[in-house]
């Protein structure tokens, strides 16, 4: 089970300053640490976050918190504005007839956002072509080749040619009649001087209308570097930052925004073409600090809800956060899982709701695996509706009517309805939480018309 | 690789040097202590709680009793104490991370220095520098050579065939470290047989084909989509029937947050029950390395590490974290991405070569 464990001293250090309405040189100081703590451990680059714990430290005692703001809100707008001035918005990608390249360290998502990248303009209604470069890697033609018929983009490349830059060439004139070019290049690190060269050279034969930095969430501290030599070369105009669906938290992104002066242009989030995302900088500062986002929450299981066949009803997951969590939810939730990821990362995700409060449930809460939920779903195909909605009915009678029509073991029922109260229970803690933050932050987000906009959660 | 780090330790010492001499001279002098200031790191924020719960404390804070101070000074030695080196172990904190080393290996790291230094007497007429060469070898001998095995040896006294599994998260080396490795084996007098256990990345079969070409050696590999574990498991069969001694089966990268691939890679562990498994990772990887280790050890336990992207300035601090969180050694470094880049990882020489000697 996979728990966001980050954020956690963060947000206990901030759930200390709830009552306060001032805070203490003290106070920020422990908060400065714990936000320190954090950054690194997001693999932010040292001397940034350097930067970034100074101007949280001296902006927390100097302003004066508006009235009616409490302390720990005070802090928190600060922490979030400074992280989303630093980061910026997302890169400007213009629907329009354009030239892009992509580069980056061997293994990062090159060729793999090319693809993404592809079928994301073809959804927007734009010709998209993907030109492979890579002459290098074994499989590199026919990698890109498959992920373009996935993606159903039109694709370039020439196995028997050995030149990328011929290749950047012909490609172009090949496809022509496409709006978006998308350069997929080898990859290379700052320090293979020739390598470095021939990608100067690509660029000057496509001259790209922007080049894209795509990096690895897992990188440590030598993106600095990395970004540095790469912005040298070709001039980094933005940053794919791939495998956020990992647990890394892609501070190695901030700090090559901040080395290339450019901004985040997508995510990558999985291995299909269309796990992509545009960033968005709330969600991605949340992340940072482990403290979790309901808008990434709410795409995520929008997208997850309209591939199950379920679409007809309209479940919200923010119905989880009001009154009654039926074993409809469950079982909607279970669902959804396979595409979202288990409850408790979708939980993370919510503001204020994140990892610290998961860090006080038993292990297994929220852990339901696969084979449990498999016999789950046949036994609640053996439920009334009457049942569903309201499973303290089921008493043992009923169990034992379930267990035979399920063709189970009654025990499994008795588990289904023991799991149920579980994540009844743990929804009602988080109902319970706090002074009203949370119903605070929904509904601005409500007055926003969903979206948070520039302000986010804490704005 | 390293290169930031030792210049780091460099200073951690000469630092944790000063500290201690400057204590020495304020105990004659019976001077205030001088806060010096470090403007381009985060700054250290005293752990109070440490201090409170700690039974040695006496009212002046001191983690060392001033008796034993005194005395001490009165023989001609003095006592290190944990204030002295505040400032100096919050640098080292630092120095660690910002070599990638992750935060809670960095932390296990320093308490094993401040365990060896704090309390430690000398002669006032020695240095300090070499105790703090001693804490800080100790501390990094015992992290960075974990386990370690003579790799060649075990894979020449096993029974043959013997099965090597790869694994690791996405795109961090592990079909090109077989690639290197089928070399490596077959350069030492052994046959090898590579198995294609990525069913799932698209050109997978195509890559891994155009190694096995390059090396002239054996691949088995089934239609894409196909099972792995089953792939692995003809390898095997094949090996069996044909003598070969070597078997090294890749696996499609995958992320430890993916249940299914987790239980599939357990499947194969299985399955293939495999003489070896060995946890591929990058070294430009950051604090997720200790994570990911953990949660592939878990799913098909680890036996060795592989480091690849040596050669990419990395600052190599990954290394350092998964062999303390998995116990198992470091065999091997990819530097770079030719079949003959691969060395074999030398914990000895690099503590050494840390540490200047
Ligand atoms: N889980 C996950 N895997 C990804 C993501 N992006 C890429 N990958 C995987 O990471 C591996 C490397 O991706 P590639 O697209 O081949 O990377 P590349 O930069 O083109 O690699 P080279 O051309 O070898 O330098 C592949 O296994 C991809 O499937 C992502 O967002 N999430
Ligand atoms: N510079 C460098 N690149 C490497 C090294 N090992 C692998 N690579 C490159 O990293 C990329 C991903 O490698 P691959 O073996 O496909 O990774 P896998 O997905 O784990 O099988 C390829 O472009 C390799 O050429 C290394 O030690 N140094
Ligand atoms: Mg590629
Ligand atoms: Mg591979």
């Amino acid at each position: 089970m996979v728990l966001d464990d980050l954020g956690s001293s963060l947000r206990g250090t901030l759930d200390d300053l709830r009552g306060k309405s001032r805070v203490s040189e003290e106070d920020v100081k422990n908060i400065v640490r714990e936000i320190q703590r954090s950054l690194l451990q997001a693999d932010v680059a040292v001397d940034l976050v350097t930067d970034l714990s100074d101007a949280i430290e001296r902006r927390a005692l100097e302003e004066e918190a508006p009235s009616g703001t409490s302390a720990r809100d005070h802090v928190l707008r600060i922490v979030y504005e400074e992280m989303v001035d630093l980061i910026g918005d997302s890169t400007e990608i213009p629907l329009e007839p354009q030239t892009i390249m992509l580069a980056g360290l061997q293994g990062s998502g090159k060729t793999t956002t090319a693809a993404k990248m592809a079928w994301w303009f073809s959804k927007k209604g734009l010709r998209p072509a993907v030109i492979q470069t890579d002459t290098f890697r074994p499989g590199a033609y026919d990698q890109a080749a498959q992920m373009c018929e996935r993606a159903e983009v039109a694709f370039y490349g020439d196995p028997d040619e050995d030149d990328p830059v011929q290749i950047a060439r012909d490609g172009l004139a090949a496809t022509e009649d496409a709006e978006v070019h998308i350069v997929d290049t080898a990859g290379r690190h700052a320090l293979e001087d020739d390598l470095i060269d021939e990608i100067e050279e690509i660029e000057r034969a496509v001259s790209p209308d922007r080049s894209l930095l795509v990096m690895d969430a897992a990188i440590g501290q030598g993106a600095r570097e990395q970004s540095r030599e790469f912005d040298d070369a070709v001039g980094v105009g933005g940053v794919v930052v791939t495998k956020l669906d990992g647990t890394a938290k892609g501070g190695g992104a901030l700090t090559a925004v901040d080395q290339t002066d450019s901004s985040i242009a997508f995510l990558g989030t999985g291995e299909t073409v269309q796990d992509v995302e545009r960033f968005e900088p709330s969600g991605f500062v949340s992340r940072l600090l482990g403290m979790g986002d309901l808008q990434q929450l709410a795409e995520r299981v929008e997208r997850a809800m309209a591939e199950t066949d379920e679409a007809e009803d309209d479940w919200d997951p923010e119905d989880l956060l009001e009154g009654q969590f039926t074993l409809r939810d469950m079982r909607k939730q279970m669902q959804a899982m396979d595409r979202m990821g288990p409850l408790d990362q979708v939980m993370d995700m919510i503001p204020g709701l994140g990892g610290g409060m998961m860090d006080q449930l038993p292990d297994d809460a929220m852990d339901v695996t696969q084979e449990r939920l498999r016999s789950f779903e046949v036994v609640m195909d053996s439920m009334t509706d009457g049942e569903l909605e309201n499973p303290r009915v089921v008493g043992k009678e009923r169990t034992v009517r379930i267990a035979r029509g399920a063709g189970v073991d009654e025990s499994v029922v008795r588990e289904l309805l023991e799991q149920h109260r579980m994540m009844e229970r743990t929804l009602k803690q988080f109902q319970g939480m706090g002074d009203g933050d949370l119903q605070r932050m929904m509904r601005k987000m409500g007055d926003q018309g969903g979206g948070m906009g520039g302000a986010g959660p804490f704005g | 690789m390293f290169d930031g780090l030792k210049d780091k330790l460099d200073s951690f010492r000469e630092d944790a040097e000063a500290a201690a001499e400057e204590a020495a001279d304020e105990e004659s002098a019976s001077d205030g202590s001088d806060e010096r200031e470090r403007p381009d790191r985060p700054e250290p924020v005293d752990d109070q709680t440490e201090a409170e719960a700690d039974p040695d404390t006496d009212e002046d804070g001191s983690t060392v009793g001033r008796l034993t101070r005194a005395k001490a000074y009165a023989t001609g030695r003095i006592v290190i104490e944990e204030e002295d080196l505040e400032t100096p172990l919050w640098d080292l904190e630092m120095a660690l991370v910002e070599s990638d080393v992750e935060m809670g290996v960095a932390e296990t790291i320093l308490d094993r220095v401040r365990e060896e230094l704090v309390g430690e007497t000398r002669k006032q007429v020695d240095t300090t520098a070499g105790l703090v060469r001693e804490a800080l070898r100790e501390a990094l001998v015992e992290v960075i050579s974990v386990g370690q095995f003579d790799f060649d040896e075990a894979v020449v006294e096993a029974e043959s065939p013997v099965t090597i599994v790869f694994t690791g998260v996405n795109g961090v080396g592990k079909t090109t470290t077989i690639a290197k490795l089928g070399r490596y084996f077959e350069e030492r007098g052994l046959s090898v047989v590579i198995a294609n256990g990525d069913t799932y990345r698209a050109g997978a079969n195509e890559q891994i084909r155009e190694h096995a070409d390059a090396l002239g050696l054996k691949l088995i590999s089934h239609e894409q989509g196909g099972d792995p574990a089953a792939v692995v498991y003809d390898a095997v069969e094949y090996a069996e029937a044909n003598d070969v001694d070597v078997v090294l089966g890749d696996t499609a990268g995958r992320l430890h947050t993916s249940d299914d691939l987790m239980e599939q890679l357990s499947k194969i562990d299985r399955v293939v029950d495999p003489d070896m498994t060995l946890f591929v990772d990058e070294a430009v990887a950051g604090q997720d390395a200790v994570r990911r280790a953990e949660e592939f050890d878990d799913a098909a336990a680890v036996d060795g590490a592989v480091l690849t992207k040596a050669d990419a300035d990395s600052q190599g601090g990954a290394a350092i974290s998964v062999a303390q969180v998995t116990g198992k050694p470091i065999l091997f470094l990819g530097t770079g991405q030719g079949y003959d880049d691969l060395r074999r990882f030398d914990p000895e020489a690099l503590v050494a070569d840390l540490l200047d000697e």
